[in-house]
């Protein structure tokens, strides 16, 4: 699978390359939110925030200060990674949806700060990227998004670390009166899971050579990373795969044939995941598989 | 043989508001003893528990664990040091097999690397009599079993002090029995047990000696038959008709 996904862009048309990027990008994005919410047990209402910040820092580095786009990249992540440990700080004190609402308030509050700082995010202008228009290069770069993701999914499901995560998500006090450092691992595993939706963030600015703060820190974003995580399983290495290939596909497919509805179907779907398969596609598969 | 100090409090105080809950508690543990702690509800007696393992400062006063000061400690730094807790309400990873459970304390409370943790977890769970029931969920699971889940899961951090936080409410008598001869196996390992308890029963077969708490207050200490016929114990119990 990894191999033909590997030699697909050989031969296929732009749509199909631009569709499956963007496929990529949101397993990218649902496997890092999945890090936090799915494994930690932490409801992240304000992930975007570190797509964004992974966007605009990738964008500024390069026009500004003239660097590649690789180390851009790179730099992007660590600071979207770094501000998670600093906004972790205090909100990871919260619990539930206090942590939600606090997450959501401070990515509206990094999009203001994108409004606001118009000399260096080009403000309401939106930013523009030096363009480079090779798609099958973004192809690969999405692609290892989500070699990343997933490489990262599976340490966790097979570390020590990723132990102590579980157990915070199961019962946080339990866990650190079983020696877990509760508040440590957190802050490890948001810096984490904030540095991969960073990675995303930058790839996605060079892709489109354009942001805007409304379209880099949309609300709507966060609300699909979650969607896709709880769809396809949340906690589970398959689940963010699956539930973003196939939701990306059928908002694809219910985009062409109704323009202007499709998102009430789509929120029909959404509606019927949330009421009858609450463990998502693998969970649901899973208990098949125990009840035999 | 002389007694050798691990665990005290020295006026131990925690207030909630206006509402102390605990007031100025001394209390002595020996290395290799059991020590019971009764109380009507509400006396204070899990407040204590949680002023020890660090899951609340004390307004006031100081808790030493092995002449150490550990009062402004976080819980996972007091585990790992070697005092271990269990809660009155079980409170197991539910998602996780009990294997898993007992393999994360092992894993974080005594610093093991994942192969040992698993034959620690093992072995752990083997004693506490769940070797059957290893990859099965908590919530699919007994009351007697999952506070034997939650025994394993403060075994398994290799504990010299362990707080039990009535381990046997909701136990039908027979399964006290087993749960008594369980903690008298803990004991002869060495661990040193300072447990909350409502079955006096239990207490009074278990322990050499016992404190009692009453409105955040240690007003009475001594061995069982001492503590039982305390006036001041019979009072907060029963009322002044009684005395």
């Amino acid at each position: 699978m990894v191999v033909l996904l590997a030699i697909v862009p050989i031969d296929i048309s732009g749509y199909w390359l631009r569709l499956i990027t963007f496929i990529f990008m949101w397993i990218g994005l649902a496997g890092s939110i999945n890090l936090i919410t799915g494994y930690t047990g932490y409801l992240d209402f304000g992930h975007v925030a570190f797509f964004g910040i992974g966007a605009y820092v990738t964008g500024i580095v390069m026009l500004k200060l003239g660097i590649p786009f690789f180390p851009a990249m790179f730099i992007g992540a660590v600071i979207s990674g770094i501000m998670a440990v600093v906004v972790g700080i205090p909100t990871m004190r919260l619990k539930g949806a206090y942590f939600a609402i606090a997450m959501l308030v401070f990515a509206e509050g990094m999009k203001q700060v994108a409004l606001v700082l118009e000399g260096i995010t080009g403000g309401g202008n939106g930013l523009s990227l030096p363009i480079y228009t090779n798609y099958t290069f973004f192809y690969y770069c999405m692609f290892g998004a989500v070699l990343l993701t997933v490489g990262t999914t599976y340490w966790f499901e097979r570390s020590k670390f990723g132990f102590a995560l579980m157990a915070i998500r199961e019962g946080e006090l339990a866990a650190e009166v079983s020696g877990v450092n509760t508040f440590y691992c957190k802050l490890v595993a948001f810096g984490i899971s904030a540095f991969v939706a960073g990675i995303i963030g930058g790839i996605y600015a060079y892709w489109m050579t354009f942001l805007y703060p409304g379209d880099a820190f949309n609300v709507l974003t966060t609300v699909h990373m979650i969607v896709m995580a709880f769809f396809g399983g949340a906690g589970t290495l398959l689940g963010p795969i699956i539930g973003a290939s196939l939701l990306a596909i059928i908002e694809e497919l219910l985009w062409a044939e109704f323009r202007y509805t499709y998102l009430i179907i789509v929120g029909f779907i959404v509606v019927i995941v949330v009421l009858y398969i609450p463990r998502g596609i693998v969970g649901l598969v899973r208990e098949k598989v125990l009840a035999k | 043989m002389i007694a050798i100090e691990i665990l005290r409090t020295e006026r131990a105080t925690k207030k909630f508001g206006d509402l102390t809950a605990l007031d100025a508690v001394d209390v002595t543990l020996d290395k290799g003893v059991i020590l019971g702690m009764i109380g009507p509800n509400g006396s204070g007696k899990t407040t204590l528990f949680n002023v020890i393992s660090g899951i609340y400062t004390p307004a006031s006063g100081e808790v030493r664990y092995k002449g150490q000061k550990i009062t402004k400690k976080k819980p996972h730094f007091i585990c790992r040091i070697g005092i271990a807790r269990t809660f009155q309400v079980v409170q197991p990873f539910s998602q996780m097999t009990v294997l898993e459970n007992v393999v994360v304390s092992a894993l974080y409370g005594k610093g093991l690397g994942l192969k040992d943790a698993r034959e620690k977890g093992e072995e752990v769970l083997e004693f506490v009599g769940l070797k059957e029931k290893i990859h099965s969920l908590p919530d699919n699971m007994t009351t007697p079993d999952r506070r034997r889940l939650e025994l394993a899961r403060a075994l398994a951090t290799e504990p010299e002090v362990i707080l039990l936080d009535e381990t046997m409410a909701g136990l039908t008598p027979a399964e006290i029995e087993e749960v008594l001869g369980l903690l008298r196996d803990v004991n002869k390992r060495g661990i040193t047990i300072f447990m909350v308890e409502h079955i006096m029963r239990a207490v009074m077969t278990l322990c050499e000696r016992i404190i009692v708490l009453n409105y955040g207050r240690k007003i009475a200490e001594g061995t069982p038959e001492e503590v039982a016929e305390n006036k001041e114990v019979i009072k907060a119990y029963l009322g002044d008709r009684y005395v």
